[in-house]
């Protein structure tokens, strides 16, 4: 480990092995390492079952529950979504070539206690019972508008800028009712709250655009899912880095990050230091440049059924607007069973998640719950959202966020390409990476 | 796209560090061998297809490196995901490699359930010389694994002995296999690798 490197990565989450790849390729000498003894971090996916239930002090599963080790249980629920950045990634670094993939089935939202199919398009709009009769003609003319528009030909605009106008006036030109505002925003969209609507309306338009264009991908819902699940992701990052020459070290404690007149120069562990330039790490490994902005709580439940209303399918994501269970920020319901490699054959797990607000986070999550049908097993945790407080350009240490409540990568993905940017003040050049895979294939 | 595609079959290298496994790897890929005094590790392939004829069915191979990462950590679990077929590999001259590979194979069973197991035995040519592993421990080996090791191959990286026979050898025990799977294999088409539409006139792939 005595030796010197021009980046030192800490922990090896979905963030840290994406920047450990990038920094690989692009030529830097990188050194890996993580205090645990498996790759993943928080973003593992736990097994065997029995390291699950250790994890969470619970008595050992019985033999219902299949074998232990048919088990990949993530920590933090998400997906992809199919034309989203982490898919971009994928392909441009070729990581794509370590996975496999399934399409999410269902995509639903919450409304009145009940959950409905997310309409996505004309059709779907049509004969969707979110809406009544004159309002789906409305969202369908809206949807169209959308999918007509392009950025760059205010031909296509209708008369409205969407560059200059906000949200609301958007909604308003269609005159779309508050219920139908409620699942654009939240399901189609993805916001996490209601802040969207006095920003400019082309915000919003961007990513309704990436959730249709995420459809037409692989059909019946715009999200994937990896076989085995999450916990493939980073380590296919890590794989990267390595085959570019990054060098790994797991179960190593990491005991000091040395600095030297402001500036990060080596880590040590125990009587080793391993000189560097610059350093990327999780806010785990630096207590005191993050600070605490938040909770998010997250319940893993294991059930031997599908949610009900969902026509049994295998695969699920189910968003509860904020508004209509009265909360600022929305809750989300994930379901991933034995068909992605992740449970013993009949088996389901469903997460629920949320940002926590309350005193109470547990009663937070009941409307989410209340949707699972009966849960066999509950594990639930509650983890500090973490920011850094250092921006790591007099430091020269780097550091991510925590993983927040959304069930999607795009915003993990944006930190990573920031933190990127700025510790090489360049943005990452996507195509470099492709071409000399190419090459290397001849 | 008019090309019958011909699904590929994964098959892992296991074994030590220095046993010769990237070695092995660039026999198969283009079968030069590099002295270990001027190696320069090829930074950003670890894996390559062939096709392979048995019995008039066609079979592509595609031989998967570990990348180095063993050399201080550990290979990642995903590694031996959806492999078909798994070498353990260890250097004759070096007893040290052939008596760690029972937690390769305990790896093996663990991530990639459904693999064939293959036995290989590398450094031939120093065999004369160093030999540290007999043919009867190989054999021993073979039967406290109760069976799960579908063949035995003796190679040399350096000379290039004994390698295209293994691969032959390993296609014919696949091509078999599948026979029995075809069925099992059926029930799970649903699932896909994600690629660019867009680039599909792209002639980038002349393999």
């Amino acid at each position: 480990m005595n030796e010197e490197y021009d980046a030192i990565v800490l922990g090896t989450g979905l963030k840290e092995c994406i920047l450990s790849g990038m920094l690989s390729v692009s030529g830097k000498r990188v050194l890996h390492i993580d205090r645990n003894k498996y790759y993943g971090g928080e973003s593992a996916s736990i097994t065997p079952l029995e390291d699950l239930f250790g994890k969470f002090k619970a008595p050992s599963p019985d033999e219902s529950y299949g074998r232990g080790r048919d088990w990949n249980v993530d920590l933090i629920p998400k997906f992809l979504m199919a034309n989203g950045l982490l898919v971009k990634l994928l392909i441009h670094t070729g990581v794509t070539r370590y996975l496999e993939f399934k399409s999410v089935e269902g995509s639903y939202v919450y409304k009145s206690g009940k959950i409905s199919k997310v309409p996505i398009d004309q059709q779907e709009a049509l004969s969707s019972d979110l809406m009544g009769l004159f309002e789906k003609r409305r969202f369908r003319s809206f949807l169209m508008w959308v999918q007509n528009m392009q950025e760059d030909d205010p031909k296509t605009w209708d008369g409205f800028d969407p560059f200059n106008n906000n949200m609301s006036a958007l909604y308003n030109k269609f005159s779309l009712d508050k219920n139908t505002q409620d699942f654009t925003g939240h399901a189609l969209a993805l916001y996490r709250d209601d802040d969207y609507i006095s920003q400019i309306a082309i915000l919003t338009i961007r990513r309704i655009k990436l959730y249709s264009d995420s459809l037409a991908r692989y059909g019946k819902s715009p999200y994937l899912y990896p076989m085995y699940g999450l916990g493939e992701l980073p380590q296919g990052f890590a794989r990267l880095s390595a085959i570019y020459g990054g060098t790994y070290m797991l179960d190593k404690p990491i005991d000091e990050i040395v600095i030297k007149d402001g500036k990060v120069v080596g880590v040590r562990s125990g009587d080793e230091t391993a000189q560097c330039k610059q350093v990327f790490c999780d806010p785990t490994y630096v207590p005191d440049r993050v600070k605490k902005v938040g909770q998010v709580i997250r319940c893993i439940c294991l059930m031997d059924h599908p949610i009900p209303s969902t026509s049994d399918a295998l695969s699920t994501q189910i968003i509860i607007p904020q508004k209509q269970v009265g909360r600022n920020s929305d809750i989300y319901v994930s379901l991933v069973s034995h068909t992605h490699q992740v449970a013993a054959k009949g088996w389901f797990i469903a997460m629920v998640s949320t940002t926590v607000e309350t005193k109470n986070p547990e009663v937070e999550i009941k409307p989410g719950l209340d949707l699972l049908g009966p849960i066999k097993q509950k594990f639930i945790s509650i983890s500090d959202y973490m920011v850094p407080v250092d921006d790591g350009l007099n430091s020269q240490i780097f550091i991510s966020t925590s993983y927040d409540a959304t069930t999607h990568f795009e915003t993990t993905c944006l930190d990573v390409l920031d933190i990127f940017k700025r510790a090489t003040g360049e943005e990452f050049d996507f195509n470099k990476v492709k071409h000399e895979l190419g090459d290397e294939d001849q | 796209m008019a090309t019958v595609k011909v699904t590929e079959q994964k098959v892992i290298l296991c074994g030590e560090y220095g046993v010769g496994k990237t070695s092995i790897f660039r026999r198969f890929a283009n079968n030069t061998f590099v002295a270990s005094s001027d190696r320069k590790s090829t930074l950003g392939l670890d894996n390559i297809d062939k096709e392979y004829v048995v019995e008039d069915r066609r079979i592509r191979l595609q031989l998967w490196d570990t990348g180095g990462m063993e050399r201080v950590a550990s290979v990642t679990s995903s590694y031996y995901k959806f492999a078909e077929a798994a070498i353990l590999v260890f250097a004759l001259d070096n007893s040290t490699s052939f008596h760690l590979l029972s937690q390769h194979l305990l790896d093996i069973v663990t991530y990639a359930e459904n693999a064939k197991i293959f036995l290989c035995g590398n450094k031939s040519d120093l065999e004369s010389v160093a030999p540290q592993v007999t043919d009867v421990e190989m054999e021993q080996f073979c039967e406290q694994c109760h069976n799960l090791i579908s063949g035995i191959y003796k190679t040399s990286c350096k000379t290039g002995e004994g390698i295209n026979e293994m691969f032959e050898d390993i296609a014919q025990h696949l091509v078999e296999a599948n026979r029995s799977r075809m069925e099992l294999h059926e029930m799970d088409k649903d699932r896909f690798k994600i690629s660019y539409i867009d680039e599909a006139a792209d002639p980038s792939c002349l393999c």
